[in-house]
């Protein structure tokens, strides 16, 4: 029953979207828009993080990297939006290919650093490179042709888009022999080599797909702002705050990450528009208030019919037993 | 001689980076907690150094103590009110409240002084030593010699005291040390609160040498990763080499590529570091898992 009742909420809020632009200002449009990226983010950190337990911290790079791709390719070699994302993914694919396996041998914390120090460094690559990439004057796109209106529905519509497909991998993914294999790492990454999974192969090819996804999200961020600096395109805010929606909304869920997404992004836009001095402030002590009170993030929040008991658990539980120290959610 | 010149500066910066991560290597090695809030905390130091000496005219060595104590209670109360509450649960959980934390803390910042870039200028800014063609100024040599001062203050609490036996005895195992009676909570929180004072006063030391603004805290947050995963985590010598090796790889780096291309080397050598020696170079195992 409440398995059909989730469907069913989930039909009607996908279909309620698809309909959106033609009901909402601009503005709205926009803001939706932003979600929508914002959800492609988190939702690939999931991937990642939630199902494989291996913290891609520095995740943004692939968002850099998609975004420059569209940008370099079509500015310097005047290809259509669609190649440069084909070709985008296929940079992200080769970047996982060539760092994937000494990066991903790290654990925890340490593979979170090891990406964000991949991060930083392609951005001050391209930061130099500047006779291709325009360094920190940054890059014009060129714009979209037609007007106002059409273009904000195009892009709607590309991130909706996205980020259904984004919802459908992860989904299969939870389903299949490889989600499985990746829970499988998650859970003891030994034992599962020891039952003869290629653990290298199934991390890489996670990582991967998640590459991809951000790599997506960076293309058409890309073509939408028509314009990308370094600074702003590998920018660890954005790969903290996916990361936080990630957190927030419920690791290893399929729907979890999408669900923070709308909530930081919704309670980032209002707490701009009317309290602007107050902004990041109000946003961060929300935060707390949400990381003390629902410590196993909104789904888990909501699948308990909305009780703040796991809250109360936590606070009298003592430390017992040795669990293990590093431990993802 | 540019090459000497190059090396002592890189040194002296160096000094200063191992006092500024240091704070952040103990948070980490003890509690197996990321403070993304670091770099905030240093620069609210500073700031406290920015009043205290427009308002009073005091030297900003010695705001060392007040901002060392005002992050210190800062610290404590952040871990004993919020931290301590999740600090059981997932360790990401724990990550992105302290991200919360940051935000607040920068947005309070900004509010109270602005997006202005601050500096101090003692009345000998301009002095130093000079050994041939080696200019060496006493504002440089004194922050390295406070720098590795506190960073050794601590190692002696680290080592030395009954509190310093408790906060290891909890980081190697917090049950064990749990049944000889360590309150492992209020270790928690002191160990939080010293984590805030070293970077409280690593701000008013950086207050004195650079400019600057609420902003910058992310930066001296990755700094700290970079230097801690080089030397190791929570140790002290380890955070001294970690913050040497950075501070003059910088300085040459800059001097030999192109400026840009500083932030590119040090973190190619971090990921170098974590492929080839995953514990840093001076690193024991605490809560790392590796």
């Amino acid at each position: 029953m409440k398995k059909i009742a989730t469907v069913l909420v989930c039909v009607a809020v996908g279909v309620f979207l698809v309909w959106c632009p033609y009901l909402v200002s601009f503005y709205w449009l926009r803001i939706l828009t932003n979600i929508f990226m914002f959800a492609i983010l988190a939702q690939a950190i999931n991937i990642i993080a939630g199902y494989v337990g291996y913290p891609a911290f520095g995740n943004v790079v692939f968002f850099g990297l998609g975004a420059y791709s569209t940008g370099i390719l079509m500015v310097k070699f005047q290809t259509t939006f669609f190649t440069s994302v084909l070709v985008g993914m296929a940079i992200c694919v080769l970047f996982t290919l060539l760092f994937g396996v000494p990066v991903l041998r790290l654990k925890g914390h340490y593979f979170a650093i090891a990406t964000l120090g991949l991060n930083e460094a392609t951005r001050a690559i391209v930061d130099n490179l500047s006779g291709l990439t325009g360094g920190g004057m940054g890059l014009s796109l060129p714009l979209r042709a037609g007007d106002i209106g059409a273009n904000a529905r195009y892009f709607y519509f590309v991130f909706y888009g996205t980020m259904l497909l984004s919802i459908l991998v992860t989904y299969l993914l939870s389903r299949s022999r490889f989600g499985y294999a990746c829970r499988s790492i998650r859970s003891d990454e030994e034992a599962a080599e020891g039952m003869g999974i290629n653990t290298t192969k199934y991390k890489t090819l996670a990582w991967m797909i998640s590459a991809v996804l951000t790599g997506i999200a960076g293309s058409g961020y890309a073509y939408w702002m028509s314009y990308i600096e370094p600074g702003v395109v590998f920018d660890m805010t954005i790969a903290i705050k996916s990361f936080v929606m990630f957190l927030l909304g419920g690791p290893a869920t399929v729907l979890g990450p999408i669900v923070g997404a709308f909530f930081v992004e919704a309670v980032s836009t209002l707490t701009w528009s009317h309290l602007l001095n107050y902004h990041t402030g109000t946003l961060g002590a929300i935060i707390i208030l949400v990381v003390i009170f629902m410590p196993q993030g909104f789904i888990s929040f909501i699948r308990q019919g909305f009780s703040f008991s796991t809250f109360v658990k936590k606070g009298k539980k003592k430390f017992s037993g040795r669990e293990k120290r590093i431990e993802m959610a | 001689m540019l090459y000497w010149q190059v090396l002592i500066n890189g040194v002296l910066l160096g000094g200063l980076y191992a006092c500024a991560a240091i704070g952040f290597s103990v948070i980490w090695g003890v509690m197996n907690l990321i403070n993304l809030a670091h770099g905030s905390m240093i620069i609210l130091g500073a700031y406290i150094t920015y009043v205290i000496n427009s308002a009073t005219g005091l030297d900003p060595f010695l705001t060392i103590p007040i901002s060392g104590a005002a992050l210190f209670l800062l610290g404590f109360m952040v871990q004993k009110y919020l931290i301590n509450h999740v600090i059981e649960g997932s360790v990401f959980m724990t990550l992105i409240l302290t991200f919360g934390l940051d935000l607040l803390l920068v947005n309070m910042t900004l509010l109270l002084f602005t997006a202005d870039f601050r500096s101090i200028t003692p009345s000998y800014a301009g002095l130093g030593w000079e050994i041939g063609t080696i200019r060496v100024p006493y504002t440089r040599l004194g922050v390295f010699f406070f720098a590795l001062a506190l960073t050794l203050i601590l190692s002696l609490l680290m080592n030395r005291t009954k509190l310093g036996n408790a906060i290891k005895a909890t980081s190697f195992d917090k049950d064990a040390a749990g049944l000889v009676g360590v309150n492992v909570f209020q270790v928690y929180a002191i160990t939080f609160g010293l984590g805030a004072a070293m970077a409280g006063m690593a701000g008013s030391l950086i207050s004195v040498l650079h400019s600057f603004s609420p902003v910058l805290g992310g930066t001296f947050t990755m700094k700290a990763f970079v230097i801690v995963v080089l030397g190791g985590l929570g140790s002290v010598p380890g955070a001294i080499v970690g913050g040497l090796i950075l501070g003059i790889t910088e300085n040459f780096a800059s001097v030999l590529l192109e400026a840009g291309y500083k932030d590119a080397i040090s973190f190619i050598l971090l990921v170098a570091i974590l492929v080839l020696r995953p514990r840093g170079i001076l690193g024991k195992q605490f809560f790392a898992e590796v």
